[in-house]
């Protein structure tokens, strides 16, 4: 990288785990896929982490996903990662395309306003108008450059835009050619090089906005991203952002392991809508996603400290659950007063004591 | 070394596959096989040549406990080719472990589930090592597919490192100590012939350091207590049972599967388990192309090389086959990442993967083999209740004889023995019929009994033990559905089994955990707390486990009802006697449901509050929620509430609510809400007034007919008119004519119905 990268607020994964996969590539023996910067075994040590190279643990789930993942992208099949907001699709989609195409930044962010020249290519219209089409005028789209490159393009939430959009990913995805008919002679036709796959994410809470065409279905090898299932890990995960997060606003109080704990008990029971000793409840509308319990952890810090000076409790837990958690949907807020009114007093510890008696703060 | 160990996993083919081996290499004089050590002079039985699965079934009872647990053999298990092929090979053979009803296998119920569940850091930090999601996957890799040389030391290597880092517990030290010491007798007997020792591998390491010293005499298989009752028996067995056991208790899953990769290795495998999953996914309709074949092909022999497999492995299969046939999200975790049963809505593919790989194998015994003694029992607990004959038989609950006659019908009835049928008898807890009449069928008429009777001896050796284990089942099997798990409940009532089993308790306590259909599980709390409350006769009144039904039930009627959201409807009755219900469990179970709920009236008192303040909640319930305020105890003005329940599209709603718990507030002689209620309706317009009167109709429903005569004669009171009340309640016609006009309709709706023109068919 020529570019002094220090002050980005968030440079792409191929330049933050720079050293890692620089170690990975030495250290890599294994059989490359045409077209790929690691082999597949190298390319999931980045993924899931090796303690020998010193590479860390990035994405907290299933290795087997992994796997799936990175074979379905050495085929002729793209990508798909489907889950609910908030389970690290896109962080899973960039450290691949990091990994196995060495650039994470060919993104497509998809939107009800994307259309096919941002996906495709577009054209310095000055230099149409003056010299007409050509390969000087023609502005690629992060599509064409992956495919003329042999990279991997990620398509970010590509149910959000229109169908005929998203089927401009047919062609590219089962002939792999991609035409651009107004150029002549062999720039008319870029096809793709070895490499060339696409990583889309979809929301599973967008389902029916955007149906994707069957067509499209077929050319995709779907993957559904979970929430994190263990406890402990992602009791441990929001601890390590909420304290990372906390540190940049300036509070010098570390949040409190006990009122962590209520805390993403209480996303965990709302998110599966079982309590963690199998009684059934109401799934909340509202997205209950470890990044949500983490922005709450550092609103539950930050309340603490600045108002009292202390780290923060169960209260401000309420307080602040009003607004992520119900939004402003009143039959949240209904459903999440019932669960302070009766779930919260089965719990033993001083702190579900304290989210019991602090109900009263939910605003209505 | 003259004793030779194989440290096995139970129902590993490839455990199975060394041990065939090493029988043919060693030719031991003794094959020492971890099992149940008091079945040992029955081994014969055990290899009369069987088609597996099968399972020792084995039961004990005294007076402390109750424990009945199954040891399962596959034709893979390297168990069963070790019984088999030792005894082929000359040698003798022996289960060397503790008796089943030893204490020191007090908590299991399958003698062969994997002990790394009660080891689990070790195999996580090897997971994480080897970057795979569980140790069945784990397992696949290092020893199934895995290459076959080296096998051996692989596997000690394994249990080693598992064993190395635990404290085993007492109960495991208790059993190894007994199984070292049949080995070092048979090392001794053999006089320098090698010993072979098939156990689970986490036992291997101690044995291997128990051997060297301390007596070397054929140990003695030790006897239950005095009064003891017990036994093991061959049962058929099946592959579904043998992957349904959860929790600690598991072991290897996807028994098809590894049946398959026994008998024709892991190619074959993966390809008939792929067949077999499309061949089904077609029958029900699902689409799979030739591309989704070839793409979940190509998928399988990714993973297998990423993998670094020599074959496709298990998982290779299932995650080839799950990434090209899944087109959707899924709503839950892969089974075979997560380790856990399959949740109700997962997706059509998962679940016949899921099914193909458990199949549907069900073992059959060997006709000579000896029939369970719930053959037996059978027949003499109706030799000596008389119950022997065909014919039809009366049964007074009240009498002592009378009770035991009826539950062992009724335990035959729920172990589905053909030739008993009741004819009449109690239908609900509530019900205070005492009699019963039975007819029974001839016994020697009836092939079908006998058959019935051995395939419901793999539930237990008496009928009392069949009944309740054949009650489990269903109860496992009614999940949610609270008026099935009623009828269950109601079963184990009337066969005598309530107090009997903490198992069905806590699966019915499961069940309520995750029901919301508040009607149903009102009809349920009904049922129990009156059994609870009142049934001395069944034997079941204060029974701890319908106490903690009732306890449940009540505490998720509550936390359902606080739930409810809608605009004005008609009352539900079903929501509304659930409530009453719930006020009838407060006020007569409240010692239940303080201790197991932690429900007190304080809490119910603030959900009733909350309910019937919150203008978005029905009118009835709001109505049913003041009342059960006001039942427990709630001062509320219902004359004022009345009047706040205005309107005459919702307030008849309201009342029906009210008067379906708190009837009491309208007859009290100093209340006042009969006058807020004549002087509401009085003042109805008329347009309003036909609105609201289906509603009021259903409302006054509530009040049997002495106390409607008890408003009457208030209302006539308050208008100052003399009169007789009873006159009031009285329809006016002649009673002939209306008769007559009944008839009339009903014929008209018979010809209807006849017609096909009344909706639901019969008037």
């Amino acid at each position: 990288m020529t570019h002094d990268t220090a002050d980005y607020q968030r440079p792409p994964a191929e330049v933050r785990f720079a050293d890692e996969l620089e170690r990975l590539r030495e250290d890599d023996t294994g059989h490359r896929p045409p077209g790929w910067a690691l082999s597949l075994t190298a390319a999931r040590r980045f993924v899931t982490g090796d303690d020998a190279l010193g590479v860390t643990r990035k994405f907290v789930g299933d290795t087997a996903l992994i796997d799936r993942a990175l074979v379905t992208l050495a085929t002729s099949r793209g990508l798909m990662l489907v889950g609910e907001p908030g389970t690290a699709k896109s962080l899973l989609s960039e450290l691949i395309a990091a990994a196995v195409g060495g650039t994470s930044t060919l993104t497509i962010q998809g939107g009800a306003a994307t259309t096919e020249d941002q996906i495709k290519y577009s054209w310095n219209y000055a230099l149409l108008v003056s010299e007409g089409p050509s390969t000087r005028s023609l502005v690629p789209a992060p599509l064409l450059t992956g495919m003329a490159e042999g990279r991997i393009v990620r398509f970010e939430e590509i149910t959000r835009c229109p169908p005929e959009v998203q089927d401009s990913l047919l062609s590219p995805l089962s002939d792999r050619v991609l035409s651009v008919p107004e150029l002549t002679g062999p720039d008319a036709m870029v096809f793709a090089r070895d490499g060339f796959n696409v990583i889309a994410t979809a929301n599973t809470r967008d389902r029916g906005v955007n149906e994707m065409s069957a067509a499209l279905k077929r050319r995709f090898n779907f993957e559904t991203v979970f929430p994190i299932s263990d406890f402990a890990t992602e009791l441990d995960l929001v601890e390590a952002e909420a304290a990372r997060l906390l540190e940049h606003s300036g509070v010098r109080a570390a949040p409190r392991r006990d009122v962590l704990e209520v805390l993403v008990t209480t996303f965990r029971e709302l998110r599966n809508a079982t309590t963690e000793d199998g009684r059934a409840m109401d799934r909340l509308g509202a997205v209950m996603s470890t990044a949500e319990a983490v922005s709450v952890a550092h609103a539950v810090g930050v309340r603490g400290w600045f108002l009292r000076g202390e780290p923060g409790g169960a209260a401000d837990i309420v307080e602040c659950l009003a607004g992520t958690a119900a939004k402003d949907s009143p039959e949240d807020l209904a459903r999440l007063r019932r669960y302070l009114e009766q779930q919260a007093p089965r719990r033993s510890g001083e702190q579900w004591r304290a989210l019991h008696a602090a109900r009263h703060l939910l605003p209505g | 070394m003259a004793v030779a160990f194989i440290g096995v996993r139970h129902h590993s083919p490839a455990c199975a596959r060394l041990v065939r081996e090493t029988i043919a290499r060693l030719r031991p004089a003794y094959v020492l096989v971890e099992g149940p050590a008091d079945f040992g002079d029955r081994l014969d039985e055990l290899l009369l040549g069987h088609e597996p699965p099968v399972a020792i079934f084995s039961y004990h009872r005294d007076g402390e406990r109750v424990h009945s647990s199954w040891t399962p053999f596959c034709g893979y298990s390297p168990e069963w080719i070790a019984l088999h092929d030792g005894r082929a090979a000359g040698a003798e053979v022996r289960f060397i472990d503790l008796p089943a009803w030893h204490p020191a296998l007090a908590g299991r119920a399958n003698r062969y589930a994997d002990a790394d569940r009660r080891y689990a850091e070790v195999a996580e930090r090897l997971c994480r090592e080897f970057a795979v999601d569980n140790t069945d996957v784990l397992w696949d890799h290092l020893f199934e597919i895995g290459d076959a040389d080296g096998l051996g030391e692989r596997l000690d290597a394994y249990f080693d490192l598992l064993r190395g880092e635990a404290e085993a517990g007492e109960d495991d030290t208790e059993r190894e100590a007994y199984m070292a010491s049949w080995i070092r007798a048979a090392e001794d007997a053999a006089g320098g012939r090698p010993v072979l020792v098939v156990t689970g591998g986490f036992h291997t390491p101690a044995l291997r350091a128990l051997i060297a010293d301390g007596p070397r005499a054929w140990p003695r298989v030790p006897s239950p207590p005095d009064g003891a009752l017990g036994g093991s028996f061959l049962v058929p067995y099946s592959f579904r049972r043998l992957d349904a056991f959860t929790g600690y208790q598991s072991g290897m899953p996807s028994p098809e599967y590894y049946r398959r990769l026994w008998e024709s290795g892991p190619e074959r495998a993966a390809e008939a388990l792929t067949e077999t999953v499309v061949t089904r996914l077609r029958e029900r309709g699902q689409r799979v192309s030739t591309a989704d074949l070839i793409a979940a092909r190509t998928l399988t022999e990714g993973l297998t090389r990423l993998r670094g497999h020599r074959a496709p492995a298990r998982t290779d299969i299932l995650d080839g086959l799950v990434a090209a046939l899944v087109t959707d999200d899924l709503d839950q975790r892969l089974p075979w990442t997560s380790r856990g049963p399959l949740a109700p809505g997962a997706h059509p593919a998962v679940l016949e993967m899921v099914t193909a790989l458990s199949g549907d194998r069900v073992g059959r015994l060997h006709a000579d083999t000896p029939a369970p003694p719930l053959v037996h029992d059978t027949a003499a607990e109706l030799e000596r209740l008389g119950l022997d004959r065909a014919g039809t038989v009366a049964l007074k609950l009240a009498d002592p004889r009378g009770l035991a006659r009826s539950r062992a019908l009724h335990r035959l009835r729920v172990l589905r023995v053909p030739g008993f049928v009741r004819d009449e008898g109690p239908r609900t807890g509530a019900d205070p019929v005492l009699k019963e009449r039975w007819t029974l069928a001839a016994a020697d008429r009836d092939p079908a009994r006998l058959s019935a009777l051995i395939e419901a001896g793999a539930y237990g050796p008496t009928l009392a033990d069949a009944a309740a284990a054949a009650l489990d089942e269903r109860m496992a099997g009614a999940g949610t559905d609270m008026a099935a798990l009623a009828a269950v409940l109601f079963d184990a009532a009337l066969c005598g089994c309530a107090g009997q089993s903490d198992r069905i308790a806590a699966s019915l306590a499961a069940g309520i955990a995750g029901a919301s259909d508040i009607a149903g599980l009102g009809a349920a709390l009904g049922v129990v707390l009156g059994l609870w409350r009142h049934d001395r006769v069944l034997g079941t009144a204060r029974s701890p486990l319908f106490g903690t039904v009732v306890a449940g039930c009540a505490e998720r009627v509550l936390w359902l009802v606080e739930g409810v959201r809608g605009g004005p409807a008609p009352a539900d009755p079903g929501r509304l006697h659930a409530l009453a219900a719930t006020r009838d469990a407060l006020l007569h179970a409240a010692g239940p449901l303080r201790e197991r709920a932690g429900l007190d009236r304080d809490t119910a008192l603030g959900v009733a509050r909350r309910v019937a303040a919150n203008p978005d909640v029905p009118p009835d319930l709001r109505g049913a929620a003041f009342g059960l305020a006001r039942a427990l105890g709630d001062t509320a003005d219902p004359a004022r509430a009345v009047r706040g329940a205005a309107g005459p599209r919702t307030f008849g709603d309201w009342l029906a609510g009210l008067f379906a718990l708190a009837r009491q507030d309208v007859l009290d002689d100093g209340s006042s809400v009969l006058g807020v209620l004549d002087e509401m309706v009085t003042a109805l317009a008329d347009d309003d007034f036909l609105v609201a009167l289906p509603a009021l109709r259903q409302a006054f429903a509530f009040f049997p007919p002495r106390e409607r005569e008890t408003i009457a004669g208030r209302l006539l009171g308050r208008r100052g008119a003399a009169g007789s009340a009873r006159a009031l309640l009285r329809t006016a016609g002649d009673p002939v004519l209306i008769a007559e006009a009944k008839a009339l309709e009903r014929r008209a709706g018979q010809a209807l119905a006849a017609a096909g023109l009344l909706p639901g068919g019969t008037p």
